[in-house]
């Protein structure tokens, strides 16, 4: 017993104890009885757990991290060399590239790739020799992204079928009510207007891109892997955000002391206006920053 | 009960709804409120039972250690907790950013000091406070079967139960020791 302990027969106990309780209405039993009997079958598991979630569950954990050691000892053997000297090929990032582009990493010749079509005249078979600096290797690599992208968007779409008609079995296994072939019709209508929407928006955002890039190509710049692998989703702001943080990252410590030192300065007189509140730079080299970016430990 | 054999759930409420109904009454203070809480708690064994049944087998280690009891005083003290909560917020009372850190024991004392009796005092704790109190106190569990009960760890619920008895004796002291039954 603990000295925080409610000690019987003190007067705090003997008030606590006079708290009587009520006995169960009759006919208790019979009620919860009739409403067991009434009520619905509870839905079948969603996923089959193998005899129990915590199983499932651990199953799972084992998994994931078989997967992450056995991912960890493959990068420690490849960075030590030992698959090379085993004689295990790895593809480099040079062969990844290679396989977007379509060139063969060490071909001492460029590699003709077929064009989108051929009886065009106006389209001259795509060359990649390397980077990307042609109207048509260009147009030859969004048309490859565009086939890897289409077939993404089929098994999306065949995914879904596969999921709604689970989800009817699972209902209709369950005794629950299943939606008429008209509902289902505008349950579906209405999925693939949310998705031709989300669709046109990554149209429209990868339209803006690869303007962007045939820009790029028109005024004689040759594109880098990272231009065409780079994430689609990354607006301007993000990228920003990105070199900033790069920025700060290869400054000294003092360097980046004195910049946080500015910013909380900053922050904390917010009053003394926006002019003010533009720091001078904090040391002769330091790489300068831009105001929004926040302090970093 | 796995089988639906509605004579597994007479017995079943007839072993233990008398003391889910004290845990649920103690805790919401309304015996009509711990009748409806005893009622799901007794149906959502009824639905649970195959599930149950699968992942402990007859015969084995499992079953041995299952506690059907357990089982439903944790689901019953759940279902006060949550009902509690859903009155609170109903009538528009202020959620407190942390459940247990501050005994709202003062304020409920200082706004309704009238009922001076044992409901009142349990009333003014928090919830998970108040569920300390009526498993330890009342139902005499143990702390680790009241911890399992909250779904707790035991470190956890010692030292909220502490919190419960500080606050406890707070609202006994802000009562008046002599206070009216």
């Amino acid at each position: 017993m603990s000295t925080n302990d409610i000690i019987a027969g003190s007067p705090l106990a003997r008030r606590l104890d006079n708290y009587p309780v009520p006995d169960l209405s009759a006919g208790f039993v019979d009620r919860v009885l009739a409403a067991a009997e009434a009520r619905a079958a509870p839905p079948p598991e969603l996923r089959r757990t193998g005899g129990g979630g915590g199983r499932g569950w651990r199953l799972g954990r084992r998994l994931a991290i078989a997967t992450f050691g056995f991912s960890a000892i493959a990068s420690a053997a490849a960075a030590t060399g030992m698959l090379d000297r085993l004689d295990i090929a790895v593809p480099s990032p040079d062969r990844v590239w290679a396989s977007i582009t379509g060139k063969q990493p060490e071909a001492a010749a460029p590699v003709l790739i077929a064009a989108q079509s051929a009886d065009s005249p106006a389209t001259a078979p795509a060359v990649f020799d390397g980077l990307i600096d042609t109207p048509e290797e260009l147009n030859e690599a969004f048309r490859r992204i565009d086939d890897v992208r289409q077939g993404r968007i089929e098994a999306r779409r065949e995914r879904q079928d596969e999921r709604i008609e689970r989800a009817i079995e699972r209902r209709r296994a369950a005794g629950l009510p299943v939606p008429s072939e008209e509902e289902q019709a505008l349950q579906r209508q209405r999925i693939n207007e949310v998705q031709a929407i989300r669709q046109q928006r990554a149209d429209e955002r990868i339209k803006a891109r690869r303007d962007e890039l045939e820009r790029k190509v028109e005024s004689g710049e040759a594109l880098t892997r990272e231009d065409i692998v780079r994430p689609l989703r990354d607006d301007q702001r993000a990228m920003d955000r990105r070199e900033q943080m790069v920025r700060l990252r290869q400054m000294t410590p003092q360097q980046r002391r004195a910049l946080i030192e500015e910013y909380r300065t900053r922050r904390s007189a917010p009053e003394a206006g926006a002019e003010a509140s533009i720091p001078d730079s904090p040391a002769p080299d330091t790489v300068p920053v831009e105001e929004s970016l926040p302090p970093q430990p | 009960m796995a089988a639906r054999d509605p004579g597994a759930l007479r017995e079943a409420i007839v072993l233990y709804a008398s003391t889910l109904q004290r845990i649920a009454f103690r805790m919401t203070g309304d015996a009509h409120e711990a009748e409806d809480l005893v009622q799901e708690a007794m149906l959502r064994l009824w639905d649970q039972a195959p599930k149950i049944a699968a992942r402990h087998p007859v015969g084995s280690q499992a079953a041995a250690a299952l506690r059907l009891g357990g089982w439903l005083n944790r689901v019953v003290t759940n279902l006060a907790i949550d009902r509690l909560r859903r009155a609170r917020r109903m009538s528009a009372g202020e959620v407190p950013d942390s459940e247990d850190d501050a005994p709202r024991a003062d304020a409920l004392i200082e706004a309704g000091a009238r009922d001076r009796s044992a409901r009142a005092l349990i009333a003014a704790l928090p919830e998970r406070q108040r569920a300390a109190i009526v498993l330890t106190y009342y139902e005499d569990l143990s702390n680790a079967a009241a911890a399992d009960a909250l779904d707790m760890n035991i470190k956890a619920f010692e030292s909220l139960l502490l919190r419960a008895r500080t606050a406890l004796r707070k609202a006994y002291a802000a009562f008046g020791e002599g206070g009216a039954q």
